[in-house]
């Protein structure tokens, strides 16, 4: 009943933020530009035939592939409004969630009632994640029902990206938080999480610099280093990946022209890149970053379990 | 000693409660509170005199370097009787997205209480406090008055053994004071304990059984009303006429002059009519004679003036050293 309540009154909350209602719009806005497209055997049309051009990309045969669409919805739609804008409004909108709760004359109320501070810290935090809980799934599910009902491809394991999308910004989440219970001011706490972030990928940048240039590899120390960090911090650049393998699209790697020697090295390159990240197992790239994301909340929890307030 | 403190029947037993923040700041020295079952206790003392603080040890948000006692027979901190404890914070910020009743829902969910008596409850205690017709209005909108009502009603949604009221009349009119009053009687009857921290002293004169002064991080005075004023009577007598030539026979008999009033500090009955001869002597009508009750303010000014400030004692701490 308490974790229940802490995590309604934190989406009441979150439904109070402008940011909210930003990111509710641009769901319903790229819906609606997605049904103003359509794919035809040989072309793609736009705002129902208005404009049109000649493509092969998505024909297979006489058909249009699903798979083809699943990935330019995964890999561009999905990843640059969710992966990335999305979680970028989610961090700022959430940033104050965790502030405010303990600021001087609402914190007190909340301790004096029968519950640990343990408990209080991780049903809030939940509470946190709702945001982005609910518009991950009416931007998947709006985005699911457009690919199905207009063009024909039902991906029924695209619906999965829903909780991939909560495990990122779950991820970042972490680090607000600590960073909320300690300086308890939710600039700093944005600031921080969106360092981390580009952090994060930073690292994985470097990692995937030494697979695509073996040679690099030479460097023993910095490599050695490179990959153990990898594999401490969260693995944001990855959910994206895994998104589409359990959506099962196509790679649009496949699809990077590859007229001259070095667009073909460039494909090349790429692929391998993306298979060396296929090859690592779902379970180890989630569970190193859940090892990382528990020690960064049990760390914010102490913090805030020794706290006067 | 646990065997022993459940054995009290005290609603609130607090022992040698201590708080220091940082490593110089002596919130509270070695507090020792009682509240009886059933009681309305009230809290005072000046600002900074560690009220807050200890208010905030009871409740378990801040934690006291050392305690020992018990809160409803349990140890301090113990925090299964917060379900049975009610509060209302100092100053409470209340989330401003949710209306009236949905906040008292909230909270009393977090208090445990079913689904049917938060209902029920919070029906109840909105009339109770005239705020019915605002149940369903976001708070952002209610004025200060309405929010400490509603504050009032949040600490009362898990229908309390003790609550708890950190300036519960903060912001409100005379009506809605007299109305809080009424409220706290009314719990009292019904067998709660009530414990206030309060500056408005003629507030807590009104309704508290028991009182104690906390000055600078101890308690100064603990008792009821009358324990705590019955040697602190002054007498005062109004006269008709000119008493500046016995002024100095006055003092003599250590009583004060000031216009056609003459004050007779304690309650020497004998000392008293001994002023009284004086002036008869002098001629003087006596137009009546009354036995002044201090008020607590005056008390509270009084035990102030008792105590020694703690940067003096700070520093004479240091000269021992």
């Amino acid at each position: 009943m308490q974790i229940w309540a802490i995590i309604i009154d934190s989406f009441r909350e979150s439904r109070d933020r402008k940011m909210f209602w930003v990111m509710l719009c641009i769901s319903i806005i790229i819906s609606l530009t997605m049904i103003c497209v359509s794919f035809e055997p040989g072309r793609v049309n736009f705002f129902f035939g208005i404009s049109e051009f000649e493509t092969d990309i998505f024909t297979v045969g006489h058909q249009v592939r699903p798979e083809t669409i699943g990935a330019v919805v995964v890999d561009f739609i999905l990843d640059l409004m969710m992966n990335r804008i999305g979680i970028i409004i989610a961090i700022i909108a959430t940033a104050g969630m965790f502030t405010s709760m303990l600021r001087h004359g609402a914190i007190e109320v909340l301790l004096a009632k029968p519950m640990s501070r343990s408990k209080l810290f991780f049903a809030r935090y939940l509470g946190t994640l709702t945001f982005i809980g609910f518009h991950a799934t009416i931007f998947v599910g709006l985005t699911f029902l457009v690919m199905g009902l207009r063009w024909g491809a039902w991906l029924p394991g695209y619906l999965l990206a829903i909780p991939l999308i909560v495990l990122l910004y779950s991820y970042l989440q972490c680090i607000s938080v600590l960073i909320a219970v300690v300086t308890r001011s939710s600039v700093t706490a944005i600031m921080l999480t969106l360092v981390a972030w580009t952090a994060f990928g930073g690292v994985q940048l470097v990692d995937d610099l030494f697979t695509t240039f073996p040679q690099w590899q030479r460097y023993q120390t910095v490599y050695t280093t490179a990959r153990t960090v990898r594999w401490i911090v969260p693995n944001t650049a990855d959910i994206g990946l895994t998104a589409r393998k359990w959506a099962g699209t196509d790679s649009v790697v496949e699809f990077m022209p590859a007229s001259t020697d070095q667009e073909k090295s460039d494909r090349d390159m790429a692929m391998r890149v993306e298979t060396a990240r296929l090859n690592v197992p779902t379970m180890y790239t989630v569970g190193s970053s859940l090892i990382f994301e528990l020690f960064i909340l049990l760390l914010a929890m102490w913090r805030f379990s020794k706290q006067d307030f | 000693m646990v065997g022993i403190t459940e054995m009290t029947n005290w609603a609130v037993d607090m022992i040698d409660v201590r708080k220091t923040y940082g490593r110089t700041v002596h919130a509270l020295r070695g507090v020792n509170i009682q509240v009886g079952r059933g009681e309305i206790f009230g809290l005072l003392g000046p600002n900074g005199a560690g009220k807050t603080t200890l208010v905030k040890i009871m409740m378990t948000v801040v934690k006291p370097d050392r305690s020992y006692g018990t809160i409803l027979g349990r140890p301090l901190g113990h925090r299964g009787k917060l379900a049975v404890t009610g509060y209302l914070p100092e100053d409470h910020r209340f989330p401003p997205y949710l209306t009236g009743n949905q906040l008292l829902d909230y909270y009393a969910a977090l208090a445990k209480v079913p689904r049917a008596k938060r209902r029920d409850n919070a029906k109840r205690l909105l009339d109770q406090l005239d705020m019915t017709k605002w149940a369903n209005t976001r708070i952002d909108k209610y004025s200060k008055g309405m929010l400490q009502r509603l504050g009032i009603a949040q600490s009362l949604m898990n229908d309390p053994e003790l609550v708890v009221l950190d300036e519960p009349t903060d912001g409100l009119d005379p009506v809605s004071r007299r109305q809080v009053r009424e409220l706290l009687l009314e719990l009292k009857h019904r067998g709660m304990t009530v414990f206030l921290n309060s500056h408005l002293l003629s507030e807590l004169e009104m309704v508290c059984d028991r009182v104690a002064i906390l000055v600078d991080g101890l308690v100064a005075r603990q008792g009821t009303l009358s324990q705590l004023t019955e040697h602190t009577i002054e007498y005062r007598i109004q006269f008709d006429g000119d008493a500046s030539d016995i002024r100095s026979k006055l003092l003599a008999c250590r009583a004060t002059l000031d216009g056609h009033i003459v004050s007779v500090p304690g309650h020497d009955l004998s000392r008293v009519n001994e002023v009284i001869d004086l002036l008869r002597n002098a001629k003087l009508s006596i137009e009546s004679v009354q036995p002044h009750r201090f008020s607590l303010e005056d008390l509270l000014i009084e035990v102030m003036g008792q105590q020694e400030p703690v940067t003096a004692r700070a520093v004479n701490m240091e000269d021992d050293v």
